[in-house]
């Protein structure tokens, strides 16, 4: 980039006092205003039900056996496996066991999964609206602005990030348009939001946008219940393979080598 | 640091310090508008001071601090078992039993109530009512060990050891590197005469907790014992060899380690028993008990 191009562009000192500022101003407002927002329209989280918990600490109760199996002998831990996949194949932990069969096309019948669903909902719809107004206005008031000069040079890959909106092949990437300021600004804010507003807040609209993209991929919104039949299922084909070594078999050696009372003869199996 | 700062790390770290809260809350108590100035937490320290005054047993302060909570939060499910305490400590069961209930009805989730109610049954002697509320609420709860652990304790009470080997396999799973917990399981095994998996567990507790008494003890009478019925069925049994099943023995004698392992097992038990109790040069007395015991 020549210098002469550099020396020949100077910025309206009023575009920094009524564009700059004002961009940043507001969307911090906004950020706090969604966060007092949030904070009034999520009232407590709807209770779970015992035969909810049940369900949870069943499939839990697989995972601690399948993990910490080889600490029990094996005759109890045969008679658990036994009785765990026999529950999980019939779904005896299952909260609502007549639907089991139908699978999860009936997950909209509980109302409370409505419930969880419209919250998820709602919180998006927050998240989604202001950023979209404040994108919209920036494009619609001061589209192909230049905010502001970075105090260093930068590489020509940083044209697209900076100078978005302007198609100005040959202008220095130093420069940032509004736009750009605006997606600098709401990847940016996030570390002020926790300054201002403690760390666990839903001020920063970016965590909403990863939670969209995601969407798409997963097919499965946040917060979605689980089809916990099938997880037991596959709980009871990982439960059903698991290899049983006892962690004492060799424990003797183990004290003895310990006490110093015999040589480490071989490899201790212990993991 | 304040009292009150001080308070509420007694608070977080669920110590049970009831005469360090008292003496505390004390001035915090007399003088009013200092808790209130405290805001949301004097709510937290006069539950606190509640819980300390019933465990001082000073129920008239309790009952003063209850009526504060109580006019602050009339309809709390949290101060009705507060109200439940109070009428615990001071000798109404049924009453509490009664408020408990209620709690629990509102809420089915309400743990500390339910744990309360069977809390209550075992206070009453009510152990195998109590061991009923228990198994109902493990199957719900079934990740709480320390609920496996008080069924456990029930079982044994009531002399069901296979149960209370279950239970402790329960809480072993979840918290397999805990000493305290394959000590109980060993001795419940000896006391069923599965004496090559108590074995192994008074083993495990020593390798868990360098030196442990207790283990010894089990590890030098499982082993002893090992010897003396294995020596015993050498002699006797040239019909049935070694896999035959003794009468008395519900545990295959195939299992247990080979002879010189137990010999080499039984002696160190002696000597680190020996060496522990005489590095305690106060304790003689169980030095020479000791050292009867194991001249035997």
């Amino acid at each position: 980039m020549a210098d002469g191009t550099e020396q020949a562009m100077f910025l309206d000192p009023a575009i920094r006092d009524w564009v700059l500022f004002p961009i940043t101003v507001i969307m911090v407002l906004v950020g706090v205003f969604r966060h007092q927002l949030t904070i009034l329209m999520t009232g407590e989280p709807p209770k779970p039900e015992p035969k909810d918990i049940r369900q949870g600490k069943a499939l839990m109760r697989g995972q601690i056996l399948a993990q910490n199996n080889s600490y029990i002998p094996l005759a109890a831990f045969a008679e658990r496996k036994k009785y765990l996949c026999a529950a999980y194949e019939e779904g005896t932990y299952l909260k609502n066991k007549a639907q089991k069969e139908q699978g999860a096309a009936n997950l909209m019948a509980d109302p409370k999964n409505m419930e969880v669903m419209m919250d998820g909902m709602k919180k998006q719809m927050m998240g989604i609206v202001p950023q979209t107004l404040i994108m919209g206005w920036i494009q619609f008031f001061f589209s192909g602005f230049i905010l502001i000069k970075l105090p260093f040079p930068l590489g020509v890959r940083f044209k697209q990030m900076l100078q978005s909106g302007i198609m100005t092949p040959n202008m220095d990437v130093r420069w940032v348009s509004s736009l750009s300021w605006y997606f600098i600004n709401l990847f940016g804010l996030r570390g002020v939001f926790s300054l201002i507003l403690g760390g666990e807040n839903s001020a920063d609209g970016t965590r909403d946008m990863t939670a969209m993209s995601t969407m798409g991929a997963m097919g499965q919104q946040p917060g979605q219940p689980q089809d916990f039949n099938k997880q037991f299922l596959s709980m009871k084909d990982n439960l059903s393979i698991v290899y049983h070594e006892w962690d004492l078999e060799n424990i003797e050696q183990r004290v003895l080598v310990k006490y110093g009372k015999q040589a480490r003869l071989f490899k201790s199996s212990r993991k | 640091m304040s009292s009150l700062a001080l308070l509420a790390e007694i608070r977080q770290s669920s110590e049970r310090r009831p005469y360090e809260v008292l003496k505390l809350a004390e001035p915090l108590l007399n003088s009013s508008n200092q808790l209130t100035s405290a805001t949301d937490d004097a709510w937290l320290v006069y539950e606190q001071v509640f819980l300390s005054a019933l465990d001082e047993g000073q129920i008239d302060l309790a009952k003063a601090l209850l009526h504060i909570l109580h006019s602050r939060f009339p309809s709390s499910q949290r101060v009705k078992r507060l109200y439940g305490l109070v009428n615990e400590a001071a000798g109404h069961p049924d009453e509490s039993h009664k408020l408990y209930s209620e709690v629990v009805d509102k809420d089915p989730t309400n743990v500390l109530a339910l744990k309360r109610i069977i809390a209550l049954l075992k206070a009453e002697g009510k152990m195998a009512l109590a061991a009923n509320e228990l198994v109902g609420y493990l199957d719900t709860h079934g990740n709480d060990f320390e609920a496996w652990l008080e069924l456990s304790h029930i079982y044994l009470g009531l002399h069901m050891y296979r149960q209370a080997a279950f239970c402790l396999e329960e809480v072993i799973l979840q918290q397999p590197a805990n000493h305290y917990f394959h000590l109980c399981y060993a001795e419940i095994n000896y006391s069923m005469g599965l004496l090559d998996i108590a074995l192994k567990e008074y083993l495990r507790v020593i390798e868990l907790s360098t030196d442990n008494v207790r283990g010894f003890y089990g590890v030098k009478l499982t082993a002893d014992r090992i010897i003396e019925l294995l020596s015993s069925s050498t002699r006797s049994g040239s019909g049935g060899g070694k896999s035959r099943r003794d009468a008395q023995m519900s545990f295959s004698l195939d299992n247990v380690p080979q002879m010189p392992v137990l010999e080499k097992l039984s002696q160190l038990a002696t000597e680190r028993l020996v060496a522990t109790y005489s590095a305690n040069k106060a304790a003689s007395a169980p030095t020479k008990a000791l050292e009867d015991w194991l001249k035997q």
